[in-house]
């Protein structure tokens, strides 16, 4: 298994690396500075305060002003900008007029999170400007009373778990889980391809006095990938949410508790997988397109209480959906293992099950090892009979 | 006609009987082996479906969430009822207490929940200027954005109905009154997406991103069985040592299958689906070309850089999976530190996408998406410089498994 370097490269060098680099991509975490035009048809001192709030807000960059809206189009079309503010030229009158003004947010809607940042500027922008007009316009007798008048009812808003609204934090849990179990299964579906093809006879497992027995093939295995993955997985959930800073809220007994299920969960996984592939490229068509899917199974990205009834039972299938969705709870809610405790009785389940496929699926190889070898030793005995006949 | 130009045209003829030869061949290769039938049609097609049913209804919907009413008057029951009126919100549950709240979230039954602390009505009867609070969990970011957006509305309706109602008796009239409850209106237009349908932000990423680690697999994995199973001489020589005209030979039925599967899911989803696009039919083609053939170019630099079957195909698999993150669709790139602003270059679908989302979903001219499109031709181009060592490897290299 060391000597194959395509093995070495998905048991060693992606479980590192990668999440290394998931996370310098998603260090960021929110955008910044998103780049804005403007067009000012108002002219006004009002118009100019709401454009000097947006430019001093966190998310939004005014980065040009424009002579009318075709102008701005095209900033728009270069990819300058994302997105364009206009003031209408009746925008200050009307505010004066006890009308609603109207100021227009145009969005470049192909990048989420650059439309959610210049739209909700603004809207933030309005509603504050809009209480100070509020209470100008009001005529009340005190501060408090003014406060009061403009907002009967005051609201917080608390984001829980991941507070910044992070998008590697709330993206990266779910992809280091993925890691562990779609690096396992293509490392154990690999060797298991060059056992076969260096095989004389394309057997997976090799008819000698060391492959003895169905239960000591299957647990020897199973102990060396546990043995490496003891340390892949500790770097995985412990090691890298650490290095960059992602929340990190169960405790490492907790963490190991999950880990022992999930993890011998996909090696058994791996396992029963490795016995359906004949050559060891097919592993790797196989189980690569797979990963994107099912991140999205685990409910991350899509909410799970959306996804059709359909392919929630196919989920079923993989150890990462429960895995991922365990850990996400525990690590980044702080849940308590009482909370996921349905999830975690699913991976056990899983253990068990593809541990009970694999030696199923072993028995079946070594069977027809045996059978193969009988078949040939009769072919030569026949063969030394007629010689000799 | 001189000998010269006669000449000229013999080999013509027979470059041409070369190259349907050698696509033959290649149609009886695709035949034969299973694994090209699933990763060419069966498997892209079957990620295609996952997508667009996964999200099919656009935006998530019906998203659960909780009330903690701990005052429990009429004028509360009224925003709990309205809350449970929004579209993308379901209440499924009232709680006692915000601890209890909070352990629901995280036994991920709900994504928020409303807090109305005891006392909210009488308070706001004597205008003490009452708070209440949402709460919501970021760690499904959809799901959060959604539901703060609902719990957010209904906590300023609340707001302005009570406003409202003052106002109205002092004998304000409607527009007055909307005025002061909201002097400035932000007017948004959704430009080309205006139902913000995340179907048609990550299906028309995703899928063409999938489809190329496809295209990059099986572009790897034909040229490496050429050496795996020993007849990489043969399909050589069919060509006459002509290294371009075996490669063209080979990859062309390829090319057809690609480009019908390309064409089969732009018409599927962007005519069929109905999903938004500016741009001209014409450039949804010119784009599944580039898409296409920019994959191809990459799949054999990729096997002429690393002429082995498992480290290209490992490397193939591993830039392809990346590149869905690099496309910068999810996460925009502009977010991203600037080394990855530059190494995004490096991948396909980076412009790809970029030229989806200049020239087919916004509808711009394709001269604003110049650069992408040139770095496509690159990709087209990069086998050039991996010919000679192909021919070399086709030729003298062994297969090791």
């Amino acid at each position: 298994m060391v000597k194959d370097e395509g093995v070495i490269i998905f048991f060693f060098v992606v479980p590192l690396v990668y999440p290394l680099l998931y996370s310098w991509i998603y260090n960021n975490e929110t955008v910044h500075e998103v780049p804005v035009v403007v067009v000012d048809d108002s002219h006004s001192s009002l118009s100019r305060q709401f454009i000097r709030m947006c430019d001093a807000s966190p998310d939004v960059k005014i980065a040009y002003y424009a002579q009318d809206i075709d102008e701005a189009k095209s900033l728009v079309s270069r990819q300058i900008v994302k997105g364009i503010y206009y003031f209408p030229p009746e925008f200050d009158t009307q505010v004066n007029r006890l009308e609603q003004a109207t100021m227009s947010v145009y969005c470049d809607m192909s990048l989420m999170l650059a439309y959610k940042a210049i739209f909700q500027t603004a809207q933030m922008v309005s509603m504050e400007m809009g209480t100070e007009i509020k209470t100008k316009l009001g005529g009340k007798y005190t501060v408090h009373e003014e406060a009061i008048s403009a907002k009967p009812l005051a609201f917080d808003e608390v984001p829980i778990f991941n507070p910044s609204g992070g998008y590697g934090s709330f993206v990266l849990p779910a992809v280091l889980m993925l890691i562990l179990q779609q690096t396992l299964v293509l490392g154990i579906g690999l060797s298991a391809g060059t056992a076969r093809e260096e095989n004389r006879y394309g057997q997976l497992i090799p008819v000698s006095r060391h492959y003895h027995g169905m239960l000591n093939i299957v647990l020897g295995k199973a102990l060396c990938y546990l043995m490496i993955y003891a340390v892949m997985g500790a770097w995985l959930v412990a090691g890298v949410p650490r290095l960059f800073h992602f929340p990190q809220l169960a405790t490492w007994q907790t963490l190991l508790v999950l880990m022992i299920p999930y993890t011998l969960a996909c090696i058994f996984f791996g396992m029963v997988v490795s016995c359906l592939v004949k050559y060891r490229e097919n592993v790797m068509l196989i189980m690569v397109f797979i990963s994107i899917p099912l991140l999205f199974l685990t409910g991350v990205s899509w909410p799970q209480s959306n996804i059709p009834g359909f392919w929630q039972g196919a989920s079923w299938v993989f150890p990462s959906t429960f895995g991922a969705r365990a850990y996400i709870r525990l690590n980044s809610m702080g849940a308590s293992l009482h909370d996921v405790i349905w999830e975690y009785r699913i991976l056990w389940l899983h253990a068990l099950a593809y541990f009970l496929l694999a030696c199923g699926v072993y028995r079946y190889q070594i069977y027809r090892a045996r059978a193969d070898v009988r078949e040939r030793l009769a072919e030569k005995k026949e063969q030394a009979r007629r010689t000799t006949g | 006609m001189s000998e010269e130009n006669k000449e000229k045209q013999a080999i013509g003829k027979g470059v041409l009987s070369i190259l349907w030869r050698i696509m033959m061949r290649e149609l009886l290769i695709l035949r034969r082996n299973h694994i090209y039938r699933f990763s060419m049609v069966v498997f892209p097609i079957l990620v295609m479906i996952f997508f667009t049913s996964l999200m099919d209804d656009g935006l998530p919907t019906s998203l659960p969430v909780a009330v903690v009413d701990q005052d429990n008057t009429s004028t509360t029951r009224v925003l709990t009822r309205r809350l449970d009126a929004f579209q993308m919100s379901r209440v499924v549950a009232h709680y006692p207490t915000m601890t209890e709240a909070r352990k629901a979230i995280q036994r991920n039954e709900i994504y928020g929940f409303l807090y109305i602390p005891k006392g909210t009505t009488e308070k706001l009867l004597a205008s003490r200027q009452p708070k209440i609070s949402f709460y919501y969990t970021y760690t499904s970011l959809t799901a959060g954005a959604m539901v703060m957006k609902d719990l957010k509305t209904i906590s300023t309706l609340g707001s302005a109905a009570l406003g409202q109602a003052t106002l109205q008796a002092r004998g304000f009239t409607d527009e007055q009154i909307q005025t002061l409850l909201q002097p400035i209106r932000v007017d948004l237009h959704q430009i080309a997406n205006p139902w913000s349908s995340y179907n048609s932000y990550l299906t028309t990423m995703i899928v063409p991103g999938i489809f190329m680690l496809f295209i990059f697999l099986i572009t790897a994995y034909s040229l490496g069985t050429e050496l795996k199973f020993n007849t990489s001489k043969e399909w050589v020589q069919m060509a006459n040592n002509r290294m371009v005209v075996a490669i063209i030979g080979k990859f062309l039925p390829q090319t057809f299958i690609w480009l019908a599967l390309v064409y089969g899911y732009e018409w599927y989803v962007f005519f069929h689906l109905g999903f938004p696009h500016l741009g001209s039919p014409w450039m949804l083609i010119l784009l599944g070309l580039m898409q296409v053939l920019a994959s191809q170019g990459f799949g054999i630099f990729a096997f002429g850089l690393m002429p082995s079957l498992r480290m290209s195909m490992s490397v193939c698999s591993l830039w392809a999976v990346l590149s869905i993150s690099m496309a910068g669709s999810a996460f925009p790139i502009m977010g991203m530190d600037a080394p990855l602003q530059s190494l995004s270059w490096l991948f396909p679908l980076r412009h790809y996408y970029m030229i989806y989302q200049i020239s087919v979903f916004n509808g711009f001219p394709l001269i604003e998406a110049w650069f992408h499109f040139a770095a496509l031709c690159a990709f087209l181009l990069l086998p050039w410089f991996v010919v000679s060592k192909l021919k070399n490897a086709m030729l003298n290299y062994v297969y090791i498994p």
